[in-house]
């Protein structure tokens, strides 16, 4: 069994009156595929904004690579290795495909604004080394010849494709896909199992949400199901799919059932 | 309409590097030869033509530079810009005239004054956004303005009088009737100026600006230190304003808190907005524009103002983005044939 990259215990998070996630604990293995699935209101995304610090947990811990990210800035934790897509495309529209992303490598870089102004070794080290693997990264999702078009023309399912390469682009060890496959038709859907499987062999760890069943059970190595804010299941997919309670939180169950 | 700013970038990407640094000195040669061209249609009725190239025209292009740093790159509305402007000249002011430092060593402790009021300003305000940070910048601008005209070592409502003329600089003499001469020096911190964003804009820098001002939340989670960058946006605009500032208090040597109104910040605001926001080139000739048509027109009197509002506004409607807009083409595609 490899070792858990991510772990969430008894996490709780409280809006006014509203439970969005009640006492849930899991954990995110190295190199794994892990999908997190639940009916709508489940709090897939309210995981997300956890973990990322867009929202400070009301009780519990959650620890990545055994450190505590209580409190910790939302650029510090994309630093430390976190990066997430978003459910609603939230590209930066005006730059070029290959800016988002080198935004995005910015991230490392030792040499800041004062570098730059005056054209410091390492600032143009920095810059050229980057934009060479920002281009990388574009041809290793397979968008490589749109890297200077501006995000806003991009077809749909290219703008898709370059968030996730704009996460990759922050040197992740987890990244938090947010429905990637949210309008594809089914052959893009293909695609982007493809794509996903690659992510993860080159070495990144992945959480999933998707709403796509077949595409989740297809590519996950394990899924975790929510279900109003509680975890009701933890398994590998095939089992996830026969468990009569995760059955009911998406199908209901009959009134006259006992 | 054609859209002059692609039009421009386009011939730009065309060149190669003798071309470009052709097209550069003649452009500045061109602007540097203004003050030669009183005679012609250009000339300024009433108001003395070359005094009216320094200040407002070259002055507001500074400024709308350093504004535009805030505003057009980073997408933070401040409008209470002239603040820095006014720190710069009362920094000349008052070191200029109690101490016997001149205007070139007064120029980077002036400066520093404005960046250091930036992060000020910047460190609490900055929390804030969008209309919020405008209601914050504006009461600053104000409250830099009350406390000159309170202070009794500013001068209070008199001001500070006899500021002196920069010294000679390379044997060039500043008399204070020799515009020309202030002309040319304000073009070379302009020509500076717009190094600085420039170079600015191509790296780490404009890149988080550009982020932060599409998308500061996805920024952040990006991993963009986006309060950083926010902050430095503001230090650096303030600088370019404290800049203008302590050279327009050595040109005019006289300066009262009524130089220093509200007016003066939406002047600037409108410069940037009238050219282009977040275009550098769109930027300045909104302020020459607007700097030079109130006095080209100054012989309708009374009924200038009005002109000039009804230009504003007949603009605005027919060009919304200003006069050259930000980037909106794209580099041809690589793998586009070529003819």
């Amino acid at each position: 069994m490899s070792t858990s990259i991510l772990s969430l215990r008894n996490v709780t998070m409280r809006f006014g009156g509203v439970t969005a996630l009640n006492d849930v604990t899991f954990d995110v293995k190295e190199k794994e595929i892990l999908g997190l699935i639940g009916p709508n209101g489940a709090g897939k995304t309210t995981v997300f904004n956890v973990i990322t610090g867009v929202y400070q947990i009301t009780s519990g811990s959650i620890e990545f690579q055994g450190k505590s990210l209580a409190g910790e800035k939302r650029y510090k934790i994309t630093r430390s290795g976190i990066a997430r897509t978003f459910q609603n495309i939230r590209l930066w529209g005006d730059m070029t495909a290959l800016e988002n992303v080198m935004t995005a490598t910015d991230t490392h870089k030792r040499s800041g604004l004062v570098g730059g102004l005056f054209g410091s070794p390492i600032s143009r080290r920095e810059e050229k080394r980057d934009k060479k693997r920002a281009q990388e990264l574009l041809d290793f999702i397979g968008i490589g010849e749109y890297g200077d078009r501006l995000a806003k023309n991009l077809p749909y399912g290219v703008q898709r494709r370059l968030e996730i390469a704009r996460a990759l682009g922050t040197e992740p060890k987890l990244i938090l896909l947010d429905e990637p496959a949210a309008g594809f038709n089914p052959a893009e859907k293909v695609e982007l199992a493809k794509v996903i499987r690659k992510i993860r062999d080159a070495g990144y760890t992945i959480l999933l949400i998707e709403h796509d069943m077949s595409l989740v059970m297809k590519v996950s190595d394990r899924v975790v199901v929510l279900d109003f804010g509680q975890k009701i299941a933890d398994n590998t997919p095939q089992k996830v799919q026969d468990d009569p309670r995760v059955i009911e939180a998406y199908l209901g169950v009959p009134e006259d059932a006992s | 309409m054609i859209n002059l700013r692609d039009k421009g970038a386009e011939i730009w990407e065309r060149a190669n590097r003798p071309q470009r640094v052709l097209m550069a000195i003649s452009f500045i040669a061109m602007a540097a030869a203004l003050p030669f061209l009183g005679g012609t249609f250009l000339n300024t009725p009433i108001a003395d033509y070359q005094s009216v190239l320094v200040y407002p025209i070259a002055m507001f292009v500074l400024m709308a530079i350093g504004l535009n740093i805030v505003i057009g790159k980073s997408g933070l509305l401040d409008l209470g810009y002239v603040a820095f402007f006014a720190i710069g000249a009362y920094t000349m002011g008052l070191l200029g005239t109690r101490t016997s430092l001149n205007t070139w060593e007064i120029l980077p402790i002036g400066i520093a004054m404005a960046m250091f009021s930036g992060i000020i300003l910047g460190v609490p305000a900055l929390k804030l956004r969008g209309d919020y940070l405008a209601i914050i910048t504006l009461g600053f601008g104000e409250i830099i303005r009350i406390v000159a005209l309170n202070l009794e070592v500013l001068g209070r409502s008199g001001g500070i009088i006899g500021i002196p003329t920069p010294p000679p600089i390379f044997g060039i003499e500043y008399a204070f009737d020799s515009h020309r001469i202030y002309y040319w020096t304000l073009l070379i911190i302009i020509l500076f100026a717009i190094w600085m964003v420039r170079r600015l804009s191509v790296r780490r820098a404009g890149r988080a600006w550009e982020s932060i001002r599409q998308d500061e939340d996805a920024a952040e989670l990006m991993g963009v230190p986006t309060f950083k960058y926010k902050v430095w946006a503001f230090v650096l605009g303030a600088s370019v304003g404290g800049a203008a500032g302590v050279f327009y208090a050595s040109k005019t040597l006289f300066i009262a808190p009524d130089n220093f109104t509200l007016q003066i910040s939406i002047l600037i605001l409108a410069c940037v907005v009238f050219g282009g926001m977040g275009n550098i080139w769109g930027v300045i000739a909104g302020a020459v524009i607007l700097g030079y048509l109130p006095d080209r027109i100054r012989f309708l009197s009374d009924a200038r103002l009005l002109v000039f509002g009804l230009v504003l506004v007949i603009m605005m409607n027919l060009r919304p983005d200003g006069l050259l807009p930000r980037k909106k083409r794209e580099k041809a595609l690589p793998n586009k044939e070529k003819p």
